[in-house]
């Protein structure tokens, strides 16, 4: 058990953090939308192989990439490239940024489906490979701080390329969503202090009261268990890791968007505040791969066993404590 | 970065395991468990389980040596009470002796209380409490108003603690006592519980037996060689004492032992599989599981020796979250649990009314995170 980062990891997050901080100014063309996609930091980013570290480090490394970049309140697509796609296709290299797409919405808008070159399709047990030109694409306004966008024309996924894998990418999803809760919402509750430290009501700063201060530090505690969980669940590469990862953040993303934007006040509801380029991030998230209820019930399965098998004795507990 | 258990905890856990199997009597879970960890016959059982232990080179193993320890790391305490807190606790109220109050008189205490205190707690035939908590002073410790008069060479001490789990019991109290007149003017003593003057009092309580009692210090002298430290260093001793404990207990380990006690239950009356009573566990589970990781970053803190900040307080809280939700759901879902059903449930529950008060309440810990870890301001 070591929490601390070894050398390539500090470094590898350093020079992630040196690309983040030569990008951190959102135009000011774009400081009043809901998201902002940078396209050169996206370049930048494949073009240093930080995308690749799932394949060229590890599942941890990557992960580390997708908490970096999920501070910024730019939007890159790194979940998807960085920890879902090795998984799921292993070393074959795919071109462009990645949308995920469960099967009973793909009519619905997507996050990332402007800025995808594939989309990978959950089908169950297998996953489709859709090619996305842009002019497939139809862009859908959205407050949700991503890129949003649906197909113009559904995707024929009997004739598209599938294989074997759902359960996989499912398994990943829910780890890079969790990477990209923690990232954005470390951020919010980082800008959330600075802000109710210089914010003033009643003689004080907001962040002197005790109602703020106590629930400021409940947000930072989700934040802090968001991370950890995330972590280890690209380290241990368990399904039920992936679920506790996603389930926790889910459960907590309600409260944190609430807490965050009663502390930031009408600013908080204004675009021009940073606020929303992170919670709305986090509610993009919230209900993605199932959900929160499906994360649980998945855990559920892992622990206490499938419905199915109502006799089987729970595994929790000793054996839940050793990685053997 | 990496979190997973080397072969050498995994073996030291199994070790642990297998003591436990052999050292508990057959009928533990069903007349030990259930009476709770503080009450008379438990604490009993602790003198002759943790001689065992203490035998087996479990008991202090992270000690140094010179104190009857290995020196092992400080994840094998952890591990140790991981097992033991899943097991129900047999060590009673010993798991303070030697998580706290032994490196306290290590670090603090004199040659002559070292070489008094330290074997016999290393060999696990000891029980002490802990008094500390007033009727007007628990979260507020420094509020505390017990008495220590210095008359010669003896102290006199007046004056009532509450709470002290295990009194009835004890041979040794590690009293908190006032010596000064400004707030942090007090003092430790280490005090034999039968010293003439020293009465304790039961009271029932949420609670089971032998948790809540009060404890009155009528002119009871204590001499001056029972005082640990300088006069006045109490506080000092007891931020130390106490920063071994800042971990806390790992409520995660017992709490999913206990959801899944809850979810047997369940099963066993063909009410598991509905989707709202799986989800609802899940999240506890995922709930547990933060409190582990965040529990394992501070003890991974504390073996490389880094300073103590506040993801203590934040993993204690979150631990609380977990089991704050757990009691929701033995109400919700297996509502026996407080009338007549499975004992150890009971007793879980019982036992973690007071757990976001004991030790520092939640809302302490929150106002720690929210001035000392996030850098709020004062109001």
């Amino acid at each position: 058990m070591d929490y601390q980062f070894n050398e390539d990891q500090a470094a590898l997050v350093s020079a992630v953090q040196a690309i983040l901080a030569d990008h951190s100014e959102i135009p000011q063309s774009a400081r009043l939308s809901y998201s902002y996609y940078d396209a050169d930091l996206q370049r930048q980013l494949v073009a240093g192989g930080f995308l690749d570290a799932g394949r060229v480090l590890g599942a941890l490394e990557a992960a580390l990439v997708v908490i970096e970049c999920a501070r910024s309140p730019k939007v890159v697509e790194t979940g998807a490239s960085a920890l879902v796609l090795p998984q799921v296709l292993g070393d074959e290299p795919l071109e462009g940024a990645v949308a995920l797409i469960s099967l009973g919405d793909l009519a619905k808008a997507h996050r990332n489906l402007p800025i995808a070159r594939t989309a990978l399709v959950d089908l169950g047990e297998e996953v489709a490979i859709v090619s996305v030109h842009p002019g497939d694409v139809e862009e859908v306004d959205s407050i949700l701080a991503y890129p949003y966008g649906k197909f113009r024309t559904l995707p024929n996924l009997e004739t598209c390329r599938r294989i074997k894998g759902g359960s996989k990418m499912r398994q990943w999803w829910r780890v890079a969503l969790a990477c990209e809760c923690a990232g954005a919402a470390q951020s919010a509750v980082a800008f959330t202090v600075d802000y109710v430290k210089e914010r003033h009501a009643f003689g004080k700063p907001i962040g002197a009261f005790q109602a703020v201060q106590h629930r400021l530090a409940q947000c930072h505690q989700i934040a802090l268990g968001i991370y950890h969980l995330a972590l280890r669940a690209a380290w241990s590469k368990s399904a039920q890791d992936a679920d506790l990862a996603a389930c926790y953040a889910q459960q907590n993303i309600q409260k944190l968007v609430f807490d965050l934007h009663q502390f930031n006040g009408a600013m908080g509801v204004t675009n021009e505040h940073l606020l929303h380029f992170w919670t709305y991030r986090l509610r993009a998230l919230q209900g993605e791969v199932g959900g929160l209820y499906d994360a649980a019930l998945a855990i559920s399965g892992h622990v206490f066993g499938a419905v199915d098998d109502q006799d089987q004795h729970p595994t929790v507990g000793k054996d839940f404590a050793i990685e053997d | 970065m990496e979190f997973g258990w080397t072969s050498a905890q995994q073996d030291y856990r199994r070790r642990v395991r297998e003591a436990l199997s052999e050292l508990l009597p057959r009928d533990w879970y069903e007349n030990y468990v259930p009476e709770s960890y503080a009450s008379d016959k438990n604490i009993e059982f602790s003198r002759t389980f943790c001689a065992s232990l203490a035998q087996r080179g479990l008991l202090v193993r992270h000690w140094p040596p010179e104190y009857g320890g290995e020196g092992g790391e400080d994840w094998e305490q952890f591990i140790l009470a991981e097992e033991m807190k899943g097991a129900g606790e047999p060590r009673g109220g010993q798991y303070m002796n030697v998580n706290w109050i032994g490196p306290a008189l290590m670090r603090y205490g004199s040659e002559e209380q070292r070489a008094e205190h330290l074997p016999r707690i290393a060999r696990g035939d000891t029980v002490w409490c802990q008094g500390f908590s007033e009727p007007g002073a628990g979260t507020d410790l420094a509020a505390l108003r017990t008495k220590a008069e210095r008359r010669g060479d003896v102290y006199v001490v007046n004056g009532s603690k509450i709470w002290t789990s295990y009194a009835r019991k004890a041979d040794f109290c590690f009293l908190l006592a006032r010596t000064g007149s400004t707030k942090k003017e007090i003092s430790v003593f280490l005090v034999p519980m039968d010293t003439p003057g020293i009465t304790v009092t039961s009271f029932p309580g949420l609670t089971k037996d032998g948790h809540l009692n009060e404890v009155f210090f009528t002119d009871v002298e204590v001499p001056e060689s029972a005082r640990v430290g300088d006069e006045g260093a109490g506080w000092q001793i007891v931020t130390y004492a106490l920063s071994f404990e800042r971990v806390g207990v790992p409520r995660y380990h017992v709490g999913l032992e206990i959801l899944g006690l809850a979810v047997e239950q369940l099963k066993a009356e063909g009410r598991f599989h509905s989707e709202i009573v799986r989800s609802r566990a899940g999240m506890i589970v995922a709930k547990f599981e933060a409190a582990r990781m965040l529990t394992y970053l501070v003890v991974d803190q504390r073996v490389k020796r880094m300073q103590p900040n506040t993801d203590s307080n934040v993993a204690r809280i979150t631990a609380l979250d977990a089991v704050s939700d757990l009691m929701n759901f033995l109400i919700e879902f297996v509502p026996d649990t407080l009338a007549g059903g499975n004992p150890l449930l009971e007793e879980y529950y019982r036992i973690n009314v007071p757990a976001g008060i004991t030790a520092g309440t939640y809302e302490l810990q929150l106002d720690l995170i929210a001035h000392r870890g996030l850098g709020l301001p004062r109001g």
